[in-house]
């Protein structure tokens, strides 16, 4: 039994795409195709329409799940996969997105590799929130986002670990004294781009079900571009000076999900039981569950 | 499908007869009077024009969370009235055996309330929560999302079927406006939750009409029409009172509720700085920056 993830979300949330009959490889496989230059919806106020249903259109399975942004295939027994482009590979391209590489300070890559090692021990598997950019970094085309907009947000909906942020886009200051999973994000529009500043992590979240990691010193700038009225491209940088040593980008595309599907609900049943089930045999050892 | 549309049909008669013995019944007749005296308000409209504007952040001020049918003051909770305007004794009309199940519900409240293991809440229960609500909504969007738990429900237009192949935590929402009310139809909610924390309870046959009306500039009558064959011998009707928090800068905090292996729930405070010292499970020790 190796698989880490077993917790009822992934289960449940996974059928119900089956059962909406989601076609995530037709997704996939136009997502190449070339922006059309018809102009884009805008709302009220001149702001792109980034609303509707959305899935994350690259990065296929990442290996069933326990895939980890850096490309290595978990599943494929730590096997490099996922895109052969490098850096500076189309977004979305068919062959998934280029590897994101982490370059962490020699302690946080010790960290790092041995929270490889305790893969159970992810805190999303704790049904925890996944935090940023985690939440919309889920596997491809399994878990869309709901964006809905006005005037003074865009909030994202996301059906992954029922994940809600609402971000104001008026440029305001991040708060004093609060920490959360998911950290304060602060939007502002940027031309067309909408540009989300996020800070007031709590530290405790992975990057990934592969040990990446971050602590409460992480600071993430998100972009959202609409490129065509089916496509989001977005892109983030993660700072983390106590971490990285240098700022990690990534980039993947979000495409919209036909009208006939719609979001479903995903539930994650705290308590994961089975984590305290897992021995050295499975990759770890017994846990204590607090 | 036949049964549906049978079930809605049934429904709409029996709200009609909910109306006609709601306008007789002298429990009731405040609520009738404070509708009618107030029917002429006309809420702002969204930048369609037509829509009304139900965006906001709201919340109860009663305490009818801790049971619906009405309760004492305890410690800290200050005493609260039935919510329930039908039937006009402002009980719910259990069957017997059920009504035998609710006291063993309630016997046993203080351990077996499904919130306590972070379950969602289900509806209508997250409706009168002690904690906000946000209404998200543009012209064709509506959609709420409750601190508590981070829940939320998408509101989908009632031209499709509901999508109750599964029973969900919580529910699948259909709506349509009446005027300016917003009228939602919500059915396929999961029989693992309770109303609230006094033990009452429904199975997965319930079936919801929600009607979200709003009475002045800052609020927003709530009314939760109920029908459940397994559990009550008849339909019965619920009524609260959201309030807008006016509070400027006011947010939905991040809510984040875990169950332990104990089954014992936690919130993780957002604006506690031991949650930076305190890694779940990790022994990193977050250096200093430079």
């Amino acid at each position: 039994m190796k698989t880490v993830h077993t917790h009822y979300g992934f289960g449940l949330a996974a059928l119900c795409v089956l059962l909406t009959a989601s076609v995530p490889s037709a997704l996939t496989a136009r997502v190449t195709q070339a922006p059309t230059s018809a102009p884009l919806d805008r709302l009220p106020g001149g702001r792109p329409n980034l609303q509707g249903l959305w899935l994350k259109s690259t990065g296929g399975f990442q290996g069933l799940f326990i895939g980890s942004l850096d490309g290595t295939n978990l599943a494929a027994g730590g096997a490099r996969g996922g895109g052969r482009g490098g850096r500076g590979a189309a977004p979305g391209g068919a062959r998934g997105p280029a590897p994101t590489r982490y370059e962490y300070t020699p302690e946080a890559e010790a960290e790092r590799m041995d929270r490889l090692r305790r893969g159970y021990e992810d805190p999303e598997a704790r049904c925890h929130l996944p935090g940023v950019p985690r939440a919309l970094d889920q596997p491809g085309g399994l878990y869309p986002v709901q964006i809905i907009q006005d005037e003074k947000y865009v909030a994202l909906l996301h059906e992954a670990m029922h994940d809600v942020r609402i971000i104001p886009t008026d440029n305001s200051r991040h708060p004093q004294n609060y920490w959360t999973w998911d950290g304060d994000s602060r939007g502002r529009w940027e031309g067309d781009t909408l540009v989300v500043d996020v800070s007031n992590f709590n530290g405790r979240t992975w990057l990934d079900m592969a040990g990446n990691f971050v602590d409460q010193n992480e600071h993430v700038v998100e972009r959202f571009t609409l490129v065509d009225a089916d496509t989001i491209l977005y892109e983030a940088t993660i700072t983390d000076p106590t971490v990285f040593t240098k700022p990690v980008e990534m980039r993947f595309t979000l495409k919209r999900v036909p009208a006939d599907q719609q979001i479903l609900e995903y539930s994650c049943l705290e308590g994961e039981r089975s984590l305290q089930h897992y021995t050295e045999d499975d990759g770890g050892k017994k846990v204590r569950v607090k | 499908m036949n049964i549906r549309v049978l079930r809605l049909a049934f429904c709409s008669t029996l709200a009609a007869g909910v109306l006609a013995t709601m306008a007789h019944s002298g429990a009731s007749a405040g609520a009738i009077r404070g509708s009618s005296k107030q029917a002429s308000f006309s809420p702002a409209r969204l930048w369609d024009g037509k829509t009304p504007d139900f965006r906001g952040i709201w919340q109860v001020r009663d305490t009818a969370y801790v049971n619906i049918e009405g309760h004492p003051a305890e410690k800290g909770i200050a005493a609260s009235r039935s919510i329930i305007v039908d039937p006009p004794d402002g009980r719910i009309p259990y069957k017997p055996d059920a009504l035998a199940q609710r006291q063993e519900n309630y016997r046993n409240r203080t351990t077996s309330d499904p919130s306590i293991k972070c379950y969602q809440a289900g509806v209508p229960r997250a409706t009168y929560l002690p904690t906000p609500l946000q209404i998200l909504q543009s012209p064709g969007n509506f959609a709420i999302v409750y601190q508590d738990n981070h829940a939320f429900r998408v509101f989908h237009p009632d031209t499709r079927p509901h999508f109750d192949s599964a029973d969900w935590w919580m529910g699948d929402t259909r709506y349509r406006w009446e005027g300016d009310t917003l009228v939602a139809d919500v059915a396929a909610l999961t029989d693992q939750v309770w109303l609230d924390q006094a033990g009452n309870f429904h199975s997965n046959e319930i079936h919801i009409i929600e009607r979200y009306r709003m009475t002045g500039a800052d609020t927003i009558e709530y009314v939760a029409r109920i029908e459940d064959p397994i559990v009550y011998s008849k339909p019965w009707t619920l009524r609260t009172v959201l309030y807008r928090i006016k509070e400027s800068g006011a947010r939905i905090i991040e809510d984040e509720c875990l169950e332990d292996a104990n089954g014992v729930r936690h919130h993780i405070s957002p604006t506690d700085p031991k949650n930076l010292l305190k890694s779940d499970y990790s022994r990193w020790k977050t250096p200093p920056q430079k």
